[in-house]
């Protein structure tokens, strides 16, 4: 919850919106000290997601691509207020995802005792007797899939596990046979399956967590995997209890292709580039569009993300207003580029300032959320409101009746018609809040073209979007783009969502001086989205837990 | 009947741990059977969302009834005909076509919430005027036939086709208590592998291995999953997922008894990732695939509940086949408000009416297939296992464009062993569009397959059983 704005309670009096994630109202208050910052509570078990399995198993056993397993595993089913896939407290083990993890456990150790390469680096031939391979293999090995060193209690059972399993594979030898059996075990292990904190000594209103728990926490929210042996090591020195120490390694590891991987994977996320997929306008009126337009975007997306965020080492600012990107001949027809393009490469351009800045003026976007004819500003307005400014809009009111059949009017009136009437209920929310942020972009059609007029008059872009809870005057959505990349609780909400994302819970009352000084240093240029990751995972709400469980 | 290759034993467990043994199925050739008593009773729950093409009056005008019988009272061919429920005409006999189910007006702050999430748990949210970020307040009944109903406490079996994302997070109808929705099995695969638990053509030495290591390795995790357990400051989330996570853990070797014949696993297999898609064909195909594997699973034992669920909170991305022309159609939810945007304000949609029934027929013809696998596993005593249990269609909203709460359809398929009425299109609570019935309507269905209940879902709502359903 963050602190309250006055300037807010007057404008959606009448809409009942909130900011974050938990109604504020009048009199709310954050009871902490001005600038204090606490670990908000949060599971001890987080689940790995379907994605973070396979790049886990990956990396555990060096493979040069993810088995594909985990993508048979069964979906998980998020809360409907998650913006993210890794919700830690929302996701478990029921019996069809057991079942499907008992398969893919059998069918990774059994690729890796058949594979001499992979058996080599799992379970490497030291020499000596194989009594004691076998537990250098599982201290070894159990490490590494355990995120921590296994206690002595665990490699006797572990081994006692490797001695179950002579002649229950078949042919296969009885060292094999109990690497492969060992294997399947600490597949299925929780140690493996959940990212567990134990930590629980408590120093004040904290617990800091050990040198393996950050490990994890770092690996998981930069790579999305397991630590490498650098942050093991790391880990094992005792490095990872200093903040310089997890600077050192939060930014050695942001420079590793993984990493890119995750930022784009945070931003496609936060920008709901899932929904581009239905991206199917009307062949009736856009009969050209490539059937593959909705693939087209998501590349743009991803190219412009990662373009931003590593080569230009960007900030937010430069994501939400620059008018660089990357197009292929389909694109390019849509932004009314010259020259020649192909479809299968994509090249850098600069688009037109006075008509495209950042993200929100770019194909996926605009024609993922329009009809299959025409742009659609509310469900414009209403991300823009919720998702990028964090501000809560309370669901319309049901059986709204519709707005009858009007000819002759613009997309525009019709709406303003059907929502803005003076004193209906709709108008509360419409009029001040969603209409003001989705008008400006009256001037993309459907699949995200230019276009200045609309049943043949000309289009109105202008409005007062509620920014910073201050209605504010933009003549486009070029304006609104200027606008956005000012505002304070854009770029606080912009922290809101990497705190959800690397630490897998919303951000709470406890994180609001976090969220609060890193808004205001992205806002004002200070931090580029890497630097803005280092800081937050270098917090101490990153680093340790809070003395109340979730 | 469909020639099943199935194991030589299959086993249903019943209440109280009674286990009734088949006779030694051995050969592909012969059907299997089940036992025709209130052991192997069942709830299969199959949900289409944003109501039906029923008569109704809208802004655009009046549309004359495409779905409901002609006539209350026995269901005939001439009562049927022309409406979206002649796909079902063969079952008639085995029809109970429910009029005048009404839900509560909770405050979901959205018509298809208050739908979806209060079908099956006849419940408000978790906080009200959320929205599409709604929760369900309670349990769903699908989760608690299993909870009674099935062995050694597994859970019921939630399946969902269609895009697993979209308004209300896409699954939305199946949850373990307040604010606790289910994951699905959203590859009909899984489901099947979950099934049999491993390649039923291992020799039975190879399955003696397999079951050893399999019993290595889970006692190695429960022991370790005991020990997180017992860690003294872990939560009460915490703990339940763990909990969740021990009932998870299973030996396998029962289930190897029971598969598909080898046509069927084809289907399986070529499925692709067509169970996520937005192409009504293949949602509709996965959704048949579903129900092959949950009547499979309800003749094993394996489970008593079922619920399939098709496309998210308003199916808004799922375009069906336009029957007409062989196209498809604007994506389901804009011809369900007759215009093109999730809401009322985008382009009208030429008769959409028509094309809503022609989505209406769809379901109706896949839930005829899922009827027609449960009659394919015939009862040593006669009849099918169709006739043992309930299989409910139903739609979470009575029609399109008001999002109405009222009337909203049930079509209920097989007796539970004679218990409830058939043949019939039946008005409950005497027609009156006032009396809030789902929650009884719960009570009767649980109460027909086994599980008496007379308080289930919000106890502010009209509790016992609506005894017009029973014979």
């Amino acid at each position: 919850m963050r602190v309250f704005l006055p300037s807010l309670a007057l404008l959606l009096v009448a809409c009942q919106g909130f900011v974050g994630d938990t109604p504020v109202r009048p009199g709310d208050r954050n009871d902490l000290p001005e600038g204090v910052v606490l670990p908000a509570p949060q599971t001890r078990l987080a689940r790995l997601t379907h994605s973070q399995w396979e790049r886990t198993t990956q990396d555990l056993f060096g493979l040069d691509e993810p088995t594909g397993l985990g993508t048979s595993f069964r979906a998980d089913s998020l809360p409907g207020d998650a913006v993210f896939d890794n919700p830690g407290a929302a996701l478990d083990v029921d019996e069809v995802l057991w079942n499907g993890y008992q398969r893919a456990a059998g069918a990774l150790a059994e690729r890796a005792t058949s594979d001499a390469a992979i058996l080599a680096r799992v379970a490497p031939d030291t020499g000596g007797a194989v009594e004691d391979q076998a537990e250098r293999f599982v201290r070894d090995f159990g490490a590494r899939a355990h995120r921590r060193p296994l206690t002595d209690d665990e490699v006797g059972e572990y081994l006692h596990v490797y001695a179950t399993a002579a002649g229950l594979f078949g042919p296969l030898d009885a060292h094999t046979a109990g690497v492969r059996l060992v294997l399947e075990a600490m597949l299925q292990s929780p140690w493996f399956l959940y990212r567990v904190e134990t930590s629980r000594d408590p120093d004040g209103r904290i617990i800091p967590l050990d040198g393996w728990e950050v490990a994890s926490r770092l690996s998981y929210a930069l790579w999305g995997s397991m630590p490498d042996e650098e942050l093991f090591a790391a880990a094992a020195a005792g490095m990872l209890t200093t903040p310089d120490g997890v600077v050192t390694q939060a930014r050695r590891m942001l420079d590793d292709p993984r990493a890119e991987a995750t930022v784009v994977d945070f931003h496609r996320q936060l920008f709901d580039v899932r929904k581009f997929e239905g991206i199917v306008p009307s062949p009736d009126v856009f009969g050209d569009v490539s059937p593959r337009l909705a693939e087209f975007a998501t590349r743009e997306h991803d190219l412009f993300v990662t373009e931003m965020v590593f080569n230009r080492d960007g900030g937010y600012r430069d994501l939400l207003t620059s008018s660089d990107t990357f197009v292929n001949d389909e694109l390019a027809r849509i932004y009314e580029l010259d020259g020649t393009y192909s479809t299968e490469t994509f090249e850098p351009v600069s688009l037109d300032p006075a008509q495209r800045r950042g993200i929100f003026t770019q194909v996926g976007f605009l024609a993922a959320n329009a009809t299959t004819r025409s742009p659609d500003p509310i469900h414009r307005g209403v991300y823009l409101a919720e998702r990028i400014a964090c501000v809560h809009i309370d669901a319309p009111p049901e059986d709204t009746p519709p707005p009858g059949v009007m000819a002759g009017l613009t997309n525009r009136q019709t709406i303003e018609l059907h929502t803005e009437q003076p004193g209906s209920i709709c108008a509360g929310c419409h009029a001040q809040i969603i209409n003001p942020f989705g008008f400006p972009f009256e001037s993309y059609d459907a699949i995200g073209m230019w276009q200045t007029t609309d049943n043949g008059q000309p289009i109105d872009t202008s409005g007062s979007p509620p920014v910073d809870g201050v209605p504010t005057p933009v003549a486009d959505a070029v304006q609104l783009a200027d606008a956005l990349a000012d505002s304070e609780w854009v770029h606080e909400c912009y922290v809101r969502h990497w705190i959800e994302f690397t630490l897998g819970r919303h951000a709470a009352a406890e994180d609001q001086a976090l969220v609060a000084d890193l808004g205001e240093r992205s806002r004002a240029g200070e931090l580029s989205i890497k630097e803005l990751i280092v800081s937050l995972v270098t917090s101490r709400a990153f680093l340790t837990r809070s003395i109340e469980e979730l | 009947m469909t020639n099943l290759k199935l194991g030589r034993r299959i086993v249903l467990r019943g209440l109280g741990g009674a286990v009734l043994t088949l006779p030694f199925l051995e050969s592909v050739g012969r059907p299997p059977a089940a036992h025709a008593d209130s052991e192997t009773s069942y709830a299969v729950f199959f949900r289409q969302a944003n109501g039906v093409a029923a008569a109704q009056s809208t802004e655009l005008g009046s549309e004359p009834e495409r779905f409901w019988p002609r006539d209350v009272g026995a269901l005939t061919t001439d009562s049927l005909r022309d409406r979206s429920l002649d796909e079902l005409t063969d079952y008639r006999s085995q029809l109970l076509v429910l009029g005048n189910v009404n839900g509560q007006n909770f405050d979901y702050g959205d018509g298809h919430a208050r739908g979806a999430l209060q079908c099956l748990t006849a419940r408000g949210p978790t906080v009200t005027g959320a929205g599409g970020d709604s929760e369900a307040g309670g349990e769903s009944l699908d989760h608690r036939l299993g909870r009674e109903l099935n062995a050694d406490g597994r859970d019921s079996w939630f399946m969902y086709a269609g895009r697993n994302s979209g308004w209300l997070g896409g699954p939305c109808i199946s949850y373990r208590g307040a604010g606790d929705r289910r994951s699905p099995i959203h590859d009909p695969r899984e489901g099947y592998m979950t099934l049999v638990g491993g390649d039923a053509g291992l020799s039975a030495e190879a399955q003696r291995q397999l079951a050893e290591r399999g019993r290595s390795v889970n006692d190695l995790v429960r022991s370790q999953l005991a020990r997180l357990m017992s860690t003294p400051q872990l939560s009460r989330a915490d703990r339940d997922r763990i909990d969740l996570h021990q009932s998870a853990i299973r030996d396998i070797e029962v289930r190897l008894a029971c598969q598909l014949p080898d046509d069927r696993v084809a289907e399986l297999e070529g499925l692709g990732m067509a169970y996520d898609s937005t192409d009504g064909d293949e949602v509709l195909a996965a959704a048949r695939l579903h129900m092959d594997v949950a009547a499979l699973a309800i003749a094993c034992g394996v489970t008593r509940s079922v619920a399939i669920q098709v496309g998210s909170g308003n199916d808004g991305s799922t375009r069906y086949r336009n029957l007409a022309t062989g196209g498809q159609l604007e994506n389901y939810h804009y011809l369900s408000h007759r215009r093109l945007s999730h809401d009322s304000s985008g382009a009208i949609i030429s008769d959409a009416d028509q094309l809503h029934a022609m989505v209406d027929r769809q379901f109706a013809a896949t839930f005829r297939h899922l009827l027609d696998r449960l009659g394919e596993y015939a009862m040593p005593s006669g009849g099918t296992l169709l006739d043992c249990g309930v299989s409910c269609w139903l739609n979470d909203l009575g029609n399109g464009p008001a999002h109405s709460r009222q009337n909203l359809p049930w079509i209920i398929a097989g007796s539970a062993g004679g218990v409830l009425r058939q043949g019939e299109y039946l008005q409950v609570s005497g027609g009156d569009r006032s009396a809030v019935n789902i929650a009884q309507l719960l009570n009767t269905l649980a109460t027909a397959v086994g599980v008496p209940m007379t308080n289930f879902g919000d106890s502010s709502l009209p509790g016992g059983t609506l005894d017009e359903m029973f014979v």
